[in-house]
């Protein structure tokens, strides 16, 4: 493990108190791949009023989220998706929702290294996966060169699918640092964008690519 | 001589960049309160239906249940500003539907699944009435009547005669008569209409995914029975608008009742398939053009019959603002155009890009097309022959344009694509992938100056700015644009200005940014709040400095005193004076002439003739902006505005099917917007013609871009295949049926 692992362990165990799960059930139930992840806990969420009664098969579950290397507990039902999770119950609105039926790519976030349409996730299959959304794209004060690439370029107009776009093209890059124009085109099929901006979506997807 | 910009002209990253690109802007749907219900609404599933009964009773039972309204309980509701012919307020909700999706009733529940299950619930006993869905026979005699006025809306049309037609025909050498039809579709903006509203007793505060908060919050005032200053409107970010997000709607009504009736706050956001069902839409238009020319390609007559289909409400004179493209266009002394608005039971037609213009720059530049082909003329010369010059301006108005790059957009646009050399008669090419060049004009009344027109700046006491603005940015870069005319005006850096929009509490009344307005109407108005706030900054440097304002002299960001070799900066005398400066502007628009946005699109085509496939291999899309603020955002308006209008032409379409009067594709799959596979890398040409009205010369460019595409593409499949057609979309269906009639 380097100096950077090693912090985050000792990070991690100082907040374990706080999360009051054990840390033997964490780590069994995460997988060792998450350790480095810094801890944080949210306040449980409360399912909506216990007035409104759940529809037969249905069950509540606690589970873990591990989201933008931080990792949440939230309360979900078991038909939720991950979107409505990390928007509603998460505050993490950055991720939008536009069709919610995997039509238009509004809602990609990576999943262990993967573009996938957190419409069309259920979240209570989301325990032990990385989570990364557009919120866990910037360091601190600084963006990311993809997000720098979108403003310099203007890759974006109402900016509503702009996360999802981005959230493909870091997916592209992790993989394929050099792509050509036929590669981004492919790579960012899935995400729709009613303004059009797709020249310059294009042209900052490229300059982002080129200054890796 | 030019003058020297420090600001304008230069390609800037947008005002609001950070925010954007971190997931930190808040739209409408990204707001959650704590005891939010949440609202739906029961649409009806019938065309044509009267509602005789309401069974409710075991969705009221439901636990988590708290409003259930139907018409009876807001009948002194009305939608203002929305009318049925012959002005009668819109209802809240119907008692008649009059399509399918038309709103009921609407419920509000605790979560958004107890409300979808409180509407399965829920009985509605319907009288079902037959029901009309084309427009031409909507318009017969003695067909049903979807209102018992009549399914015609009438509206006064002698403004649309000119000269004498048929003394025009009689003059002409050529006449060319054609039938054209355009289709219906949706904005399909990626933010879905969204309306929060919370109520504390005292204020209502609504944040919505809406490009009018003064409207909609002076609509909703009188709605309700409140005071205009009790409601605050939030509209900061918006996820696309195009037109579907300017009016009131029955969501806002229904959902300020309930805020207030329950006291809690409520939300309602629609569902992709709702805003396929229940918003506006573009109008689908039918179209019998008859135009005279004379052997040299001179136009002398124009004739028009127009029916546009409005669906069941109404919301404006659909019909006209489409004849002002073909009467406007082109010179040409005689014309006589006929417009119907007619009612059919689907939904409600509304503003979309550019509004009624698209529908008639299709039919338009392909009638064009055809009269030069049968005069023997290029149609490219044929159009720079006929087209309305700066001295015809408004040829109804009789007042000239303010300044007209067209001819420029021509010539610079045929040069980029090539059109002397490689423009061949059609048919010329050999093989079954024929290549064609085509050819389109756009001329309109967008991108003017029009009222209202408000802003305030606010100096802070190190030099920074403070622009506060009431026109919304629905993605057009409207406050990246001000924030330089702002920097421009006061000699500032552009990066010293903080703009803030969308808060009705904090902001005035400009109008939303439709039209193409918002730059060349806000922008006057921010030019003069700057120019008060440099009056009073004056002021205040001559008290401190013991001089005389006309001792002083104001420039890049300095106070100069005149004689004197020497300056002092703003924040200087910022931070000595004693009460904040605070300066407002206004504006109005220009009088005896007429401002237009002008345009020609040139597209390059590859018909595959044994697949039907069009491959779009280049879009050239000159257009005339006055002047260019920001360049980034000018490109960025083009391409996107060519792009959606590559959509129109060739893949979007709204299918209501014609037995149940049911939309059959209320999705992002079946209703195919392009992506980024669909397109090309579009070129834009900006050309500055120095609008001697606009600020800075700039006139708007959002929506002239939008109806261009759709004919050049036409006319390039045309020069491409020798196929003419007659109604858009022009996709692989049609391009298919087209080439094997052909062939029989």
């Amino acid at each position: 493990m380097d100096e950077k692992g090693k912090k985050s362990k000792e990070r991690n165990k100082k907040k374990d108190g706080d999360l009051k799960v054990s840390r033997r059930a964490f780590l069994k139930g995460m997988g060792a791949s998450t350790v480095a992840a810094t801890l944080a806990s949210i306040p449980v969420t409360s399912v909506p009023e216990a007035e409104a009664s759940l529809p037969n098969g249905l069950k509540e579950a606690v589970i873990q989220l591990n989201v933008n290397e931080k990792l949440y507990r939230v309360k979900v039902k078991s038909h939720w998706t991950l979107l409505e999770v990390l928007r509603r119950e998460m505050d993490l609105t950055g991720t939008k929702k536009a069709c919610d039926r995997g039509n238009c790519g509004a809602c990609t976030v990576m999943v262990d290294g993967r573009a996938l349409y957190a419409c069309s996730l259920l979240a209570i299959g989301m325990e032990g996966k990385k989570i990364l959304t557009v919120e866990g794209l910037r360091d601190g004060e600084k963006l990311h060169p993809i997000q720098k690439a979108f403003s310099e370029h203007g890759g974006y107009q109402c900016g509503f699918c702009t996360s999802g776009q981005m959230m493909s093209a870091k997916a592209l890059l992790d993989k394929n640092p050099k792509p050509t124009l036929s590669d981004v085109r492919g790579a960012l099929a899935g995400n729709l964008c009613r303004c059009g901006a797709y020249p310059k979506i294009i042209e900052s997807v490229l300059s982002a690519a080129s200054k890796a | 001589m030019a003058k020297e910009f420090k600001v304008v002209g230069k390609k800037v990253e947008r005002v609001d960049a950070f925010e954007r690109l971190v997931g930190e802007a808040k739209f409408a749907s990204d707001i959650f309160l704590p005891g939010m219900l949440y609202v739906k609404f029961l649409r009806s599933p019938h065309p044509h239906a009267k509602v005789v009964r309401i069974d409710a009773a075991r969705a009221q039972a439901l636990p988590g249940v708290k409003a259930i309204i139907t018409a009876a309980d807001v009948p002194k509701y009305q939608i203002h500003g929305r009318a049925t012919a012959p002005s009668v307020p819109m209802p809240v909700l119907a008692t008649t539907a009059r399509y399918v999706g038309d709103e009921i009733l609407a419920v509000a529940a605790v979560d958004e699944e107890t409300a979808e299950q409180a509407l399965e619930l829920i009985t509605v006993e319907y009288e079902v009435l037959p029901f009309l869905l084309d427009a031409e026979e909507a318009a017969k005699p003695d067909v049903v009547k979807i209102y018992p006025e009549g399914n015609i809306v009438q509206e006064p049309t002698d403004t649309l005669n000119r000269g004498n037609a048929e003394e025009g025909f009689s003059q002409a050498d050529v006449i060319l008569e054609g039938k054209y039809k355009t289709h219906m579709l949706q904005h399909a903006t990626l933010e879905p209409r969204v309306t929060v509203i919370s109520w504390n007793g005292k204020r209502l505060t609504i944040w919505d995914s809406h490009k009018g908060p003064f409207r909609l919050r002076t609509d909703m005032a009188r709605a309700l029975g409140l005071r205009i200053n009790q409601v605050r409107v939030l509209t900061s970010f918006i996820g696309g608008d195009f037109g579907d997000k300017g009016q009131t709607e029955r969501q806002h009504v229904v959902c300020g009742f309930i805020a207030m009736k329950t006291k809690r706050p409520v939300k309602l956001e629609f569902t992709r398939e709702e805003n396929f069902l229940g918003t506006h839409h573009r109008y689908p238009t039918t179209w019998y053009m008859k135009y005279g020319a004379k052997k040299d390609g001179t136009l002398t007559t124009i004739h028009i019959k127009l029916y546009a289909d409005i669906g069941a409400y109404y919301h404006q004179d659909f019909a006209y603002n489409s004849l002002e493209v073909p009467k406007g266009v082109y010179r040409c002394p005689n014309v006589r155009l006929e417009g119907y608005n007619v009612f059919t039971n689907k939904p409600e037609a509304g503003q979309m890009r550019c509004v009624g213009h698209p529908a008639a720059m299709f039919p338009q530049e392909v009638h064009m097309d055809r009269l030069a082909e049968k005069l023997g003329m290029d149609p490219l010369a044929f159009r720079l022959k006929n087209y309305a010059r700066k001295e015809d301006g408004d040829q109804d108005r009789k007042v000239p344009f303010a300044s007209v790059g067209l001819e420029e957009c021509a010539r610079k646009g045929a040069d980029r694509i090539g059109w002397e050399a490689r423009w061949k008669k059609p048919g010329s090419n050999p093989g079954p992938v024929k290549r064609g060049l085509g050819v389109a004009f756009q001329s309109c009344r967008h991108g003017l100056i029009m009222p209202p027109m408000s802003a305030i700046i606010k100096l802070d006491p190190d030099g920074s700015v403070e622009l506060m603005s009431g026109l919304n940015d629905s993605g057009g870069w409207q406050k990246t644009t001000m924030a330089m005319f702002a920097a421009e005006e006061l000699g500032v850096p552009y990066e010293a200005v903080q703009v803030t929009t969308g808060d009705t509490d904090a902001t005035t009344d400009t109008g939303g940014p439709g039209a193409s307005r918002g730059t060349a109407s806000v922008g006057l108005a921010v030019i003069a709040a700057a120019r008060d706030a440099k009056l009073q900054l004056l002021d205040a440097a001559a008290d401190q400095l013991k001089k005389k304002r006309e001792e002083l002299e104001i420039r890049d960001g300095q106070i100069f005193i005149n004689g004197e070799n020497k300056s002092v900066p703003y924040r200087e005398i910022l931070s000595r004076a004693p009460s904040p400066i605070i300066g407002r502007g206004s504006g109005k628009a220009p009088q005896n002439v007429a401002m237009h946005t002008f345009g020609a699109h040139f597209a390059e085509v590859a018909v595959d003739t044994r697949t039907g496939k069009v491959e779009i291999l280049r879009l050239v899309a000159a257009h005339d902006v006055g002047k260019a603020i920001n360049r980034l955002g000018c490109e960025n308006q083009i391409e996107g505005g060519a792009i959606m209008g590559i959509g129109y032409g060739m893949l979007e379409r709204q299918y209501i099917d014609s037995q149940t009067g049911i939309c059959v594709n209320p999705n992002m799959i079946d209703f195919k917007i392009p992506s980024i596979l669909d397109v090309p890398i579009v070129e834009p040409i900006i050309v500055e013609s120095d609008d001697p009205y606009g600020p800075f010369g700039a006139k708007g460019v959002g929506e002239p871009p939008y109806g261009v595409p759709a004919p050049a593409i036409a006319n390039a499949i045309y020069n491409a295949v020798g196929v003419r057609f007659d109604e858009i979309p022009i996709n692989i269906r049609s391009i298919i049926d087209r080439l094997d009639k052909g062939r029989a």
